[in-house]
C-alpha cells in the first residue's frame, strides 16, 4: 500500500520539475499544475522539501525491502535448502540401509545355519544406519504431513522387521525350517511396508528441497523496482537543482546516487549468483545424487531378488522377474546405460558411472551363470556362485558396483554442499550492505538538498 | 470496492495457508497393523466346488505296475520315463518347509526329508543315481499347475489323493497315511473341532485342509496362508487361534515349537500320493513298481525310521490298492 501512495507524488515531482523550465510554451498547463499543488510545497523551497521527503521515503523503502529480502533468501539457503538437502541425503540413506538389510538377511539365510560374521555385521550396520537416518529425518521435522506419516510408519515397522529377522535367526540356528518362514515374513514387511514408506519420505523431502531452492533463488524484483524508482527520482532532483543553481554537482546527492547504484548492483548480482549456485547445487549435486541413489537402490533390490530367488528354490520366478526389471532399470535393457548413462555428470562421476556399468554387465553375466547352475540342479554351486567370497561371485561384483556408486554419491553430495555454501556466501553481508547503502543514500540526499534549501533562508 | 476485493483475497489466502500448515497427517495404513506372512488371506477365499465329490471313486487306487521294473538307464522307448532319462534328470516338485518330510536343512542349505529321499529313490530307479534329480520348491496351491504346465515331472509334496484331484492328475499308490488334526497353543481352551466356532483357524491355500475346516467347522473363521508353515508363524504371533492340517505336518510344527499341542482328534483321512500328468499312465505304473519295491525291500521302513520316528512307532507301509 505504501508504494501505491508514493508513486503519484513522484509523478508530481517529475511534472513539477520538468515542465516550466524546459518548455516555455507549455507554461500555461504548468501554471495550472502549480496552482493545484499544495501551498506548503509552492516555490523552490517547497519543492525541495517535497523532494527530500520523497527521497527519504523511497530510500528507506528500498533499504528495508532489499535487506529484508536478502535476509529471507539467506535464511532459506542456510535453513531450508541446506536442511532439506541434508534431509534428502538422510532419507536416501535410510532407503539404502533398509534395502541393504533386506539383501543381506537373504544372503545370510542362504549361507545356511550360522551366518558369516561379515554378513551379520553388515546387517547390524544397516539397521543402525537406518535408525540414525530416521532420527535425522524425523528430528528435521520432515515437512508436510506426508513425510511425517511415512516417518511414523517406518518407526513403527522397523522394530517389527528386526524382531522377525532375529526370530528367523534363532530358529535357523536350531536347524528348523520355521526360521525361513520368519525370514519371508520379514522380507514381506520390508518390501510391502518399509521400502514404500521410505520411498514416500524421500519424495516428500526432495519435493521440499526443490521448493526451498526455488524460493531462495527468486530474483528480488520488488526491492530492485523500488531502487530503480529511487534512482530515477535522484536523477530528476539533481537535474532540477543543476538548472536552478547552476552547480553541476551536489556532493550529497552524488553520494546518494552512487549508494543507490551500488545497492542495486549488489542486490541484483548477489541474487543472480545465488540462483546460479543453487541451480548448480541441483545439476551438479542433488540431481546427480538422486539418480545415483536410484541406481544404487535398483542394484540392491536386484541383489535381494537374486538371493530370494535362491531362497525360494524353484519357486522364485517372481523374484527373478523383479531382478530383470531392476537390472533393466539400472543398466538399461541392452545393458548399455539405464541409470548409469554419463549424462551431464562431471569427470569424477562419469568415471564412476563407467566403472559401475562394467560391473553391472559382469554381474548380469555372472547372474545368468547362477541361474543356469540352479536350473541344472546344481543348487549348492549356484549358492556359492551367488554368496561366495570369490572375485567372480555375484556378491563380490555387486559390492564393487555398490562402492562405485557410493563414491559417486559422496562426491556429488560434496558438490551440493559446496554450491549451497557458495550460494549462502554470495548473499553474505548483502543485507547489511544494502541497509547501510540505503542509509547513506537517505543521509546524502537529505543533507545535499538541505544545503541548497539553506541558501533560500 | 477494491479494498473489499483485497480483503477477501487476503482472507482466503489466510484460510488456505491455515489448511496448508495443518499438522494432521493424511490417512495412511495404520502403523500398528501387525506384520503377516506374505500371501495370507484373512478371511480365506475357499476353493470352489469340486469336480468329483468324495466317495465317487476309490481315491487310494492307482495303476498296477506292469511286470518287472526296467533296468536303470534303460527306460522303454517312447515312455514318459524315457523322456525323463533323455532330459538327464528327474524334476520333482517338493516342499522346502515341511519339517521331516521335505525341508531345507538350515545348517547345510540342502533339501532333506522323507519325501526328498523317496524322490531320490525314483531317480535311482530311472538313472541308477539318486543325485540326478532337480528339486523345485512349489507352494501347495501350485501343485496341479506345476504338473499340468510341465514345470515338474512329479510332485511329492504331502498331496492328498482324492477323487476331485484324480480328475486332473494321476496319483501313485499311497506312500504315507495322514489325517487332519488341530494344533493350538499349549494353554488354549480349545479341545476339539467343536470349540472352533468363531475362532480363526489356519491352513494352506489350495489344500484339502482348508476345505475340511469349512465343511466340518462351518462356524470357524478360516485363514489361509501360502505355506502351511506360515500358519505356525501366525499361531506363534497370536494372529490365529488354531492350525488345522495333516497330523504329519503338525507333528513337524510341534517339534519346532514346544509351546504348542496337537489335539488327539483326527477327523479325516489324508492318503499321500505322488502326483503326475494325467496322460502319463506309464509313469504312474513305473512309480508304483518302484514303491512296491521300496515297501518290500525295507527301504520305506528305513526312511520312515530315519525321518519320522517322532510320529511314534514305525507302522507297516500303506498297502497298495490298484484300479488296474
Amino acid at each position: 500500500m505504501g508504494l501505491v501512495t508514493l508513486i503519484p507524488e513522484v509523478v508530481t515531482v517529475t511534472t513539477l520539475v520538468r515542465e516550466p523550465v524546459t518548455r516555455a510554451p507549455a507554461a500555461a498547463p504548468a501554471a495550472r499544475l502549480r496552482r493545484r499543488s499544495a501551498g506548503r510545497f509552492r516555490g523552490t523551497p517547497g519543492r525541495l522539501t517535497l523532494a527530500t521527503v520523497a527521497l527519504v521515503v523511497l530510500g528507506l523503502a528500498t533499504g528495508v525491502a532489499g535487506a529484508v529480502g536478502v535476509r529471507q533468501r539467506a535464511d532459506l539457503v542456510d535453513g531450508a535448502v541446506a536442511r532439506s538437502g541434508e534431509l534428502t541425503v538422510a532419507a536416501q540413506r535410510l532407503y539404502r540401509a533398509l534395502s541393504d538389510a533386506d539383501a543381506t538377511a537373504a544372503s545370510a539365510f542362504l549361507t545356511g545355519g550360522v551366518e558369516p560374521v561379515a554378513l551379520r555385521e553388515r546387517y547390524q550396520a544397516d539397521i543402525a544406519a537406518a535408525a540414525a537416518a530416521l532420527a535425522v529425518v524425523s528430528g528435521g521435522g520432515a515437512g508436510d504431513g506426508r513425510g511425517a506419516n511415512a516417518v511414523a510408519r517406518i518407526a513403527a515397522q522397523l522394530p517389527v522387521y528386526t524382531g522377525l529377522v532375529e526370530t528367523a535367526r534363532v530358529y535357523n540356528r536350531q536347524g528348523v525350517p520355521v526360521g525361513g518362514a520368519y525370514l519371508r515374513e520379514a522380507s514381506g514387511v520390508m518390501r510391502e511396508r518399509l521400502l514404500p514408506a521410505a520411498q514416500e519420505l524421500y519424495e516428500a523431502v526432495s519435493g521440499e528441497l526443490d521448493e526451498a531452492r526455488g524460493d531462495a533463488g527468486a530474483f528480488p524484483w520488488f526491492a530492485v523496482a523500488l531502487g530503480v524508482l529511487t534512482l530515477a527520482a535522484l536523477v530528476v532532483v539533481q537535474r532540477y537543482l543543476t538548472r536552478r543553481t547552476n552547480r553541476v554537482f551536489n556532493i550529497g546527492l552524488v553520494v546518494a546516487t552512487v549508494a543507490a547504484v551500488t545497492a542495486m548492483l549488489w542486490l541484483g548480482v548477489s541474487a543472480l549468483v545465488t540462483a546460479g549456485r543453487l541451480e548448480a547445487s541441483h545439476d551438479r549435486g542433488s540431481e546427480e545424487v538422486a539418480r545415483l541413489a536410484e541406481a544404487r537402490i535398483a542394484a540392491l533390490q536386484a541383489r535381494a531378488d537374486e538371493s530370494l530367488t535362491l531362497v525360494a528354490r524353484g519357486n522364485g520366478q517372481a523374484f527373478e522377474d523383479d531382478y530383470a526389471k531392476m537390472m533393466d532399470r539400472l543398466a538399461g535393457e541392452n545393458r548399455d546405460g539405464g541409470l548409469l548413462v554419463p549424462g551431464d555428470a562431471d569427470e569424477t562421476t562419469r568415471a564412476a558411472l563407467a566403472a559401475a556399468l562394467t560391473e553391472a554387465r559382469n554381474w548380469d553375466s555372472a547372474h545368468q551363470q547362477v541361474r543356469q547352475l540352479d536350473n541344472d540342479g546344481q543348487y549348492a554351486e549356484a549358492v556359492t556362485a551367488s554368496v561366495g567370497s570369490e572375485q567372480t561371485s555375484t556378491a563380490t561384483i555387486a559390492n564393487r558396483l555398490d562402492e562405485q556408486l557410493a563414491g559417486a554419491i559422496d562426491h556429488n553430495s560434496e558438490n551440493f554442499r559446496q554450491e549451497v555454501r557458495g550460494a549462502a556466501g554470495s548473499l553474505a553481508g548483502a543485507d547489511i550492505g544494502v541497509g547501510l547503502l540505503a542509509a547513506l543514500l537517505v543521509v546524502g540526499a537529505a543533507a545535499g538538498i538541505q544545503r541548497r534549501l539553506a541558501e533560500y533562508r | 470496492m477494491r479494498a473489499r476485493t483485497a480483503a477477501v483475497a487476503l482472507l482466503s489466502a489466510l484460510v488456505l495457508a491455515g489448511c496448508g500448515s495443518s499438522t494432521t497427517p493424511p490417512p495412511g495404513p495404520d502403523p500398528a497393523e501387525p506384520a503377516r506372512p506374505v500371501g495370507v488371506q484373512d478371511p480365506a477365499v475357499l476353493p470352489t466346488g469340486s469336480a468329483a465329490p468324495a466317495g465317487s471313486c476309490n481315491a487310494r487306487a492307482s495303476y498296477r505296475p506292469t511286470g518287472a521294473l526296467p533296468a536303470p538307464g534303460q527306460m522303454p522307448s517312447g515312455s514318459a520315463m524315457a523322456r525323463i532319462q533323455r532330459a538327464g534328470r528327474l524334476v520333482v516338485g517338493v516342499d522346502q518347509n515341511n519339517f521331516r518330510f521335505g525341508y531345507r536343512d538350515p545348517k547345510t542349505g540342502n533339501l532333506v526329508g522323507f519325501e526328498i529321499d523317496l524322490a531320490r529313490e525314483l531317480a535311482r530307479a530311472i538313472f541308477g543315481s539318486p543325485d540326478k534329480v532337480l528339486f523345485r520348491a512349489i507352494t501347495t496351491a501350485d501343485r496341479e499347475d506345476a504338473i499340468r504346465e510341465g514345470r515338474v515331472d512329479i510332485v511329492i509334496r504331502s498331496m492328498t489323493m482324492n477323487c476331485d484331484r484324480w480328475e486332473r492328475v494321476n496319483f501313485s499308490t499311497e506312500y504315507f497315511s495322514a489325517g487332519q488334526a488341530i494344533m493350538v497353543a499349549r494353554d488354549s481352551p480349545i479341545t476339539g473341532i467343536k470349540d472352533l466356532a468363531g475362532k480363526k483357524v489356519c491352513a494352506a491355500t489350495g489344500s484339502t485342509s482348508i476345505r475340511n475346516i469349512a465343511a466340518k467347522a462351518p462356524d470357524a473363521r478360516p485363514v489361509s496362508a501360502s505355506d502351511a508353515l506360515d500358519c505356525l508363524v501366525l499361531l506363534q504371533q497370536l494372529q490365529v487361534d488354531a492350525v488345522s492340517t495333516d497330523d504329519a505336518i503338525l507333528a513337524g510344527f510341534a517339534e519346532q515349537d514346544r509351546g504348542t499341542k496337537i489335539l488327539p482328534e483326527r477327523f479325516t483321512e489324508e492318503p499321500y500320493g505322488m502326483a503326475m500328468k494325467k496322460e502319463s499312465v506309464d509313469l504312474a505304473r513305473f512309480v508304483n513298481g518302484v514303491l512296491e519295491r521300496l515297501r518290500t525291500d525295507g527301504t520305506w521302513t528305513r526312511l520312515y525310521k530315519a525321518w519320522l520316528s517322532s510320529l511314534g512307532p514305525t507302522p507297516q507301509p500303506p498297502a497298495p490298492q490298484y484300479r488296474d
